[in-house]
Formats: C-alpha cells, sequence, structure tokens
C-alpha cells in the first residue's frame, strides 16, 4: 500500500513533465498535422543545453530555461522553415513525419558528436534530496519540475486562450480553410506553433536532465513514451495530452513501484494498444474518416 | 510479361551468380554479403512503405525478431553440414509475419501517422525486450549462435547465396505484386486510401498482408545475419540505424518500383562499408544518413528511377503532341483529347 | 415505387453547431431525386453521412431494405451504393483503365489475379466506350483535365452496377458543353435502373433533371416536390433569400 501511494505522488509529479512535453507535441500535431517525432530529440538537446550552461557557467537548469527556451524556440522556427515548409502539398502527409524523424536523427547526431555517448546528468546541489511528508518522500527536484510545468502549461493555456496568436493557433486547429479566410496566416501560424511546440521541449529538457542520466540515444526511449501519451490524449488535444500524461505517467510509477521497473517501460506500450483497440481517437481527439 | 523484364531479371540474377567465382577478396565478399541484405531489406519495406505508403520505422525490430528467434532455435545445438539455420530460415519468416499481423491489424485501422507511431514504439520495446529478457536473449551480454563450419577461404559464398536467393524471392514477390491486383489495390491505397475504400477496395485486409509479408522477409535477413555475426548484440540486432538504411535506401531509389529499392542498397551501402573503414565514428553516419535523407526528401522526393521515368515520359509525351501537331487537320480536338492535357498540364 | 434510401431524424453536432438536425428524408426507387438547399444548409454533412464517411449522433439510414447506419463506405459500395466527390477524386498514380478496374469491387481471391486482365478490359472498355475515354485509357489519370477527371470519377462508380448512386456536386467547375454530357449519361442511365440523388447548387440543371427536388435549410428538409413547385414555394424562397 505504501509503494502504491509513494508511486501515484511520483507518477503525478513527473506526470507534470511528460504532459509539458507532449502538450507541445500534440499542439504541433494539432496546427500542422504532423506528427512531430523529433520532439524527444528537442528535449534532450535542451538537456544538454541547460548541462552545458550548468558545468560551464553554474547556471541553475531551472533558470537556464529563459536561454534554452529562445534557442529552442528559434530552432523550431527554422526546422519548420528549412524542412517542412519546402515540402509539397501532396507529399506533406506522407513526408513530413520522416523529415521529423531525419531531424530527429540530426539533432542525436550532433549531440554524439559534440558531447560523446557517455551518460551524462545535471547533477546540482539539490538533486538528491527530498522531503519527506509523512511516510512519503517528495524529491526537491520532482516538486519543482511539477510546479515548473503547471507554470508552463498555465502560460501555454493562457497562450492559446486569451491572446490573438493563440486564437489564430486554435481556429487554424479546428478548420484551416476557414482561418484562412478570416485572414489568419495559416503558414505563420505554422512556423510559430512548431516553434512553442520546441519551446515546451526546451523547459522540460533542463527538468528531465536534472532527473534522468541521459545519452543522445535516449530520445527514442522519450518519444515512445509521448507518442503514447498524445495518442491516449487525443491527436491535436493539448487538454488531453496533459490529462494523458499524468495518467500514463502515474500508471508506469504505480506498475515500477509495485510490480517491476522493467515492466514500467512496457506500461507506455500497452497504454498505445489498449487506446487503439478500444477507442483510437483517445480521450478527446476527433474522429476521421477522410470525407473532405 | 514483357520480354525485356525477363532478360533483365535473368541477367541480374546470372551476374549475382557467377560474380563469387572470379576470385574476390574477402573484404569484398563481405560487403557484398551486406549490400543484398539492404537490398533485400530495402525491397521488402518497400512493399508497405513504398507500394501502400505506410512509413514503417519498425522493421529494425523484425530485424531483431528474426536474429534471435534463429538464436533460440540453435541454442546449444552443433551443426553437421552448417546448411540448418538457412534451411530453417521460412520458419522464422513465418514468426515474424505472425509477429507483425496483429501489429499491423491494431495500427493500420486509422492512419498512416497511427501506424508509423506504433511501429517506432515497437522497435523500442523489442530493443527494451531483447536487453531485459536476459534468459532468452542473454540480455546486454549478447547471445552466441553456432559457428557455420564453413571453410575459412569460402566462408561468405553460402550466405552470398542464400542473401542472393532471398533478394530475388523478394523482387519475384515484388514484380508479381506489381503485375496482380494486389499491386494495384496497394497503388490506390497509396494515391487516395478514403477514395479506395469507397470504391470498395478492401484496405485493411490488403495493408495487414503487405505488412505481414514485409516484415517476415525482413526477419529472415536478420537471422542470416545473426548466423554470419555468430555473436550478436541487443543494441546492433535491434538497431534504429538498420531501419533508417533500409527506408533512405528505398527513398533514394525510388518508392514503389523493382529496382529502386535495390539500387539505392547498392549506392549507400557500399558507400557506408567503404566509409567505414575511412571515418569509423557511428555517430557521423547518423549526421551523414539524416543530411541525405532530408536532402532527398527535399530536393529528389520521388527518388532516382521515378525521376528518370518522369523525363522519359515527358519527353515522350511531346514528341507525341508534335507528330499530332504534323498531321494533315491538326491535332484531334474532341473532348476526349484535349490538347492542355496532352502538353503535360493536367487539371488544377 | 419502392424507397431505395431511408433517412431518419439523423442528427449530426459539430461544438455546439447542429449541422443536420433531425434530418428525414425518403429517396424512391427509379428516380432522380435532388437534394438541394443555401450554404450552410448541412448537405455535405447529410451525404457524408449517407454514405458512410461521418457517424452520425442519431438517427438510421436504410439502404434497399437493410439498416446501414455507420456501415463504412467500402460496404455501403459492395451493396450498390456509391457516391462521387465534389472535387473529382480519382487515382492520379494510375491509368484512367486501371481507375475503372481498381473500382470493380473485386473479392479477396482476385488479388492474386492479373492486375488487368481480359474480364477486366471488358468491362472497363464499354464504359470507356459509353464516356468516350477510350482514347486516353492509357493516359494517367494525373493527365487528364478536371472535366475529365470527373467524366473518369463518375464512370468508375458504374463499375460496380450500383443501385444508388449518389453524385456531389457534378456540374461544380464545369463547363456547358460537360454538363450537357454528364446530364446525357445520368439520363441514360437512370433509364438503365439506376437511381440517383444528387446535391447541385446548378439550378437550371436540377429544374431540367431532377424529380423530386428535396430542399435542405439549417439541417433538415424543410420541403420536397416536382421542381416547378418547388421554385415558388414560399419556405423555399425564404430559406434561400433569408429573412
Amino acid at each position: 500500500m505504501h509503494a502504491l501511494v509513494q508511486g501515484v505522488i511520483l507518477g503525478i509529479l513527473t506526470g507534470g513533465v511528460y504532459a509539458l512535453m507532449a502538450s507541445g507535441q500534440t499542439l504541433i500535431f494539432g496546427i500542422m498535422k504532423v506528427v512531430n517525432l523529433a520532439q524527444g530529440a528537442m528535449v534532450i538537446m535542451a538537456a544538454y543545453l541547460a548541462y552545458q550552461l550548468f558545468t560551464t557557467f553554474g547556471v541553475d537548469p531551472f533558470l537556464a530555461i529563459p536561454i534554452t527556451t529562445i534557442l529552442m524556440f528559434g530552432l523550431g522556427v527554422g526546422v519548420e522553415l528549412l524542412f517542412l515548409r519546402p515540402l509539397r502539398r501532396e507529399d506533406k502527409s506522407e513526408l513530413s513525419l520522416l523529415v521529423t524523424f531525419a531531424v530527429a536523427l540530426l539533432i542525436e547526431g550532433v549531440l554524439s558528436v559534440t558531447w560523446g555517448t557517455t551518460y551524462r546528468s545535471i547533477n546540482a546541489g539539490y538533486a538528491n534530496s527530498s522531503w519527506t511528508l509523512g511516510r512519503y518522500q517528495i524529491t526537491v527536484v520532482r516538486f519543482w519540475a511539477f510546479v515548473l510545468s503547471l507554470v508552463a502549461l498555465g502560460l501555454l493555456f493562457w497562450l492559446l486562450n486569451r491572446t490573438r496568436f493563440g486564437r489564430a493557433v486554435r481556429a487554424t486547429v479546428q478548420n484551416p480553410e476557414s482561418a484562412r479566410l478570416l485572414g489568419v496566416e495559416a503558414q505563420w501560424v505554422s512556423a510559430l506553433g512548431f516553434g512553442l511546440g520546441a519551446a515546451t521541449a526546451a523547459a522540460a529538457g533542463s527538468v528531465y536532465g536534472l532527473l534522468y542520466p541521459f545519452t543522445p540515444g535516449s530520445h527514442y526511449d522519450l518519444i515512445s513514451r509521448l507518442l503514447s501519451i498524445v495518442v491516449l490524449g487525443g491527436l491535436g488535444s493539448v487538454g488531453g495530452a496533459v490529462v494523458a500524461g499524468v495518467i500514463v505517467s502515474t500508471s508506469s510509477a504505480v506498475v515500477a513501484a509495485t510490480i517491476s521497473p522493467a515492466w514500467s517501460e512496457m506500461t507506455f506500450f500497452i497504454v498505445l494498444i489498449l487506446v487503439l483497440l478500444i477507442r483510437p481517437r483517445g480521450l478527446f481527439g476527433s474522429v476521421n474518416r477522410g470525407a473532405i | 510479361m514483357s520480354i525485356p523484364s525477363v532478360v533483365r531479371g535473368g541477367v541480374f540474377v546470372a551476374v549475382l551468380v557467377t560474380l563469387p567465382m572470379l576470385g574476390l577478396q574477402h573484404w569484398f565478399l563481405n560487403l557484398l554479403v551486406f549490400v543484398l541484405m539492404y537490398a533485400t531489406m530495402s525491397s521488402s519495406w518497400n512493399l508497405v512503405g513504398g507500394f501502400a505508403g505506410y512509413p514503417s520505422l519498425g522493421h529494425a525490430g523484425f530485424f531483431g525478431i528474426g536474429a534471435y528467434t534463429l538464436a533460440l532455435i540453435f541454442k546449444d545445438q552443433v551443426l553437421a553440414t552448417g546448411y540448418e539455420p538457412f534451411l530453417l530460415l521460412p520458419l522464422v519468416g513465418l514468426v515474424g509475419a505472425l509477429v507483425g499481423w496483429p501489429i499491423a491489424l491494431i495500427s493500420m485501422r486509422t492512419r498512416a501517422d497511427v501506424f508509423a507511431i506504433v511501429t517506432i514504439t515497437f522497435l523500442f520495446v523489442v530493443q527494451t525486450l531483447a536487453f531485459n529478457l536476459h534468459s532468452l536473449t542473454g540480455g546486454s551480454q549478447g547471445t552466441a549462435l553456432p559457428i557455420p563450419p564453413f571453410s575459412a577461404a569460402g566462408f561468405e559464398l553460402p550466405f552470398y547465396y542464400v542473401m542472393v536467393g532471398l533478394l530475388v524471392f523478394t523482387m519475384g514477390l515484388t514484380f508479381a505484386t506489381m503485375r496482380s491486383k494486389l499491386g494495384l489495390s496497394l497503388v490506390s491505397i497509396r494515391a487516395d486510401e478514403d477514395k479506395a475504400r469507397g470504391v470498395g477496395v478492401r484496405v485493411i485486409g490488403v495493408k495487414v498482408l503487405a505488412f505481414s509479408v514485409s516484415v517476415g522477409i525482413t526477419s529472415m535477413v536478420g537471422a542470416v545475419w545473426a548466423y554470419y555475426e555468430s555473436f550478436i548484440y541487443p543494441q546492433f540486432a535491434v538497431d534504429p540505424l538498420i531501419t533508417i538504411a533500409m527506408v533512405l535506401m528505398t527513398f533514394l531509389g525510388g518508392r514503389g518500383t523493382l529496382w529502386g529499392p535495390v539500387l539505392g542498397a547498392v549506392i549507400l551501402e557500399s558507400g557506408q562499408q567503404l566509409l567505414t573503414y575511412q571515418l569509423g565514428a557511428v555517430q557521423l553516419y547518423l549526421i551523414a544518413y539524416a543530411l541525405i535523407f532530408l536532402v532527398i526528401i527535399l530536393l529528389l522526393p520521388r527518388g532516382i528511377l521515378p525521376t528518370i521515368e518522369d523525363r522519359l515520359r515527358l519527353r515522350r509525351r511531346r514528341r507525341r503532341t508534335a507528330a499530332a501537331a504534323a498531321l494533315p487537320g491538326g491535332p484531334p480536338s474532341s473532348n476526349v483529347a484535349d490538347a492542355a492535357s496532352m502538353l503535360g498540364r493536367g487539371a488544377t | 415505387m419502392t424507397n431505395l434510401l431511408s433517412v431518419q431524424d439523423v442528427t449530426k453536432v459539430f461544438g455546439g453547431v447542429r449541422a443536420v438536425d433531425g434530418a428525414s428524408l425518403l429517396v424512391k426507387e427509379g428516380t432522380v431525386t435532388a437534394l438541394i438547399g443555401p450554404n450552410g444548409s448541412g448537405k455535405t454533412t447529410l451525404f457524408n453521412i449517407i454514405t458512410g464517411y461521418l457517424k452520425a449522433d442519431a438517427g438510421r439510414v436504410e439502404f434497399d431494405g437493410s439498416d446501414v447506419t455507420g456501415s463504412d463506405p467500402g460496404r455501403l459500395y459492395r451493396k450498390g451504393l456509391s457516391r462521387t466527390f465534389q472535387q473529382a477524386r480519382i487515382f492520379p498514380q494510375l491509368t484512367v483503365q486501371e481507375n475503372l478496374v481498381v473500382a470493380g469491387g473485386y473479392g479477396w481471391r482476385s488479388l492474386f489475379t492479373s492486375r488487368i486482365g481480359r474480364a477486366d478490359r471488358e468491362r472497363a472498355a464499354s464504359l470507356l466506350e459509353e464516356f468516350r475515354l477510350s482514347d486516353i485509357s492509357e493516359l494517367l489519370a494525373s493527365e487528364l483535365s478536371y472535366g475529365q477527371r470527373k467524366l473518369l470519377e463518375f464512370a468508375a462508380v458504374l463499375m460496380s452496377e450500383p443501385k444508388l448512386v449518389l453524385l456531389d456536386e457534378p456540374t461544380a467547375g464545369v463547363n456547358p458543353v460537360l454538363i450537357e454530357t454528364m446530364e446525357r449519361h445520368i439520363r441514360e442511365r437512370n433509364a438503365a435502373g439506376i437511381t440517383f440523388l444528387i446535391v447541385e447548387h446548378d439550378m437550371t440543371f436540377v429544374m431540367r433533371l431532377c424529380d423530386p427536388v428535396i430542399v435542405l435549410d439549417a439541417g433538415r428538409p424543410i420541403f420536397a416536390g416536382e421542381p416547378s413547385v418547388v421554385q415558388n414555394n414560399a419556405l423555399v424562397l425564404d430559406a434561400y433569400l433569408g429573412s
């Protein structure tokens, strides 16, 4: 019982971070109908950036976030402009997937060459400390990561619901044709949207670096998890990604605590299969039968 | 079947069969074995990624399944002739296809995006299992297969010929598919799946069939590789780089063509093998592959062979228009022979 | 005359908007029925629901005596209900002839037979002849003009010998000569026993060809009757001109 509750606490705390990463990914899908297979790689890249800022300049990973966010936003916009924009409309759905995959590999390759393949982690002083709440432990890092995720998600929601840009984004997601008629520049929204997705990866990257040891190849593990979360939440639904992120992360942590850590990695895949068998559109996604 | 294709096929097989008799050096035969492996895998990937238009990102998982299946079958066994593993290849292929079948059923019901998601996740799961199921796979320590009892002088030869056999089989299958209604269905699915469904094409069944066959073949190649290497590690048996290579080679040569994947494999695998001696670092492959991939997708999205085919067709059409215009009375002008369409400017 | 198609109380809501609101209609066998209505009346949505491309939130669709609510397009096609699309969807990478053959509705075993067999050639030949596409049967569909594509799409859905064909704006973006051609083909096929349900904006085309005419407004039929009566009906005028 104790293990179960501890697992739940852990899951919820980590869930916030996953929710943040997944929301960026599902947002990109919602705007551009592109599955960004480079989302995991972008998180890892941000982790390396935070790592470097920490080891060279002693910048605390949380404080590095504004810097990494701006850098990654730029990267995201750049990727969209350079690699996704030139795709012709007919090829777009088929090829954009592979393009983002290639970008992920490119990032992995560059990271390998720059930092090598030994595992790194950001060893901030508080990395191992934790608070005790009754019989349960709450690691400091996880707690602040959770808070950060809430803040970042809050910012994202504010951006999407209260600003003109956000409204343009939501209009494009719901109905690209009408949005265009109303004067929304879909391409401009695409580029900035992709940048935004990359920015969420930046925020999550610092946290990831603090929580887990990482290597350039870590993005495969990460992207598989994110994809399962996004599918459960419903492709394109940011709220769904948040809910799903917490659900999947909690299930995984509970499994790790009560059964075994090895099985917890399977949790993501099992969730993915179950969703596809029972309700392919996920919790909040829409059905697509392809008439128009 | 037209005479030229039979001749082309015949010449190709004849060349492959006689090549080793030229007294080639070991490193070259080794290179050829790998080129054949990738040509076969790319051709098999082409069935589902090229013809059907469903880019599977998890084929490397089936490569690993084939490798470990053979390792398990022959665990601690002593081989008599050394050809036993080859004889059991069809069994390995069947295992791969049986694993792939439910995966396809689950993931191919909605859209190609979801399919890619499932396949990439599957790859990761297989890799995790390979690392964790110590009793079956030896975990990160790897697992051994019986050493092939072939002479040192002609070690590569059996593998070479088996791979030639697999490649010819795969290409034959591809050829037959292109000539059948199965091929017609696959192209229609790739062109406009919802419309295909709407005109009665059995989309799900066709996709699942293509995927199962495709991964079955990939599993067989994995098994041959395992036997060739004699000792396999999870990070190499289930390596995303294998998927990437297959996809890239098919793209380069031309998706949905018979010779495209083979051409892509010849170019890229020989290039990679030759550069191995110069560069060495795996990380640079990754960057190189990724960059080549992006360049191809952006600049030559159809691949080499289809682009050449398009140019030829354009030239043929221009000649036809010129010939038609030269006839007395000018070009035909019924609603059937729309002049605009003859000039290559299709609708909208 | 029996009711070949029966739509009962179908509703479809899109985020608060009732695109189709308790719509019911009947299509009698042997007719060329029109479905008209101002923009936003729900014609396309209803069309997509009937043809299986969209799932209704409520209601029932019956075709040829059996309940086909929620059936997918493939199943409907095999039962004898086919449709065309406004944008003339054909398979660009296939030739004209192949576009017809692939729509032939073949079963599992046929998958392993020849891509274009003798039987396919014969079936396709008569349609190619009828639609005057024989000369270009070897061209890739991507090389056709828009008008040719519309003809090809129409011809292709006839390959399975359907009972009911739903045409989605057959005259949209098409020149007057081709409109006449389309009309002729529809009449000929109707005389041969095919029922048509046509969504259209071109009123003169509708008035010439169709009977009855069903008028849709705000997601449900508000009137159905002969073309001459429909033209003068107050409700219909109201719907189009707005109030």
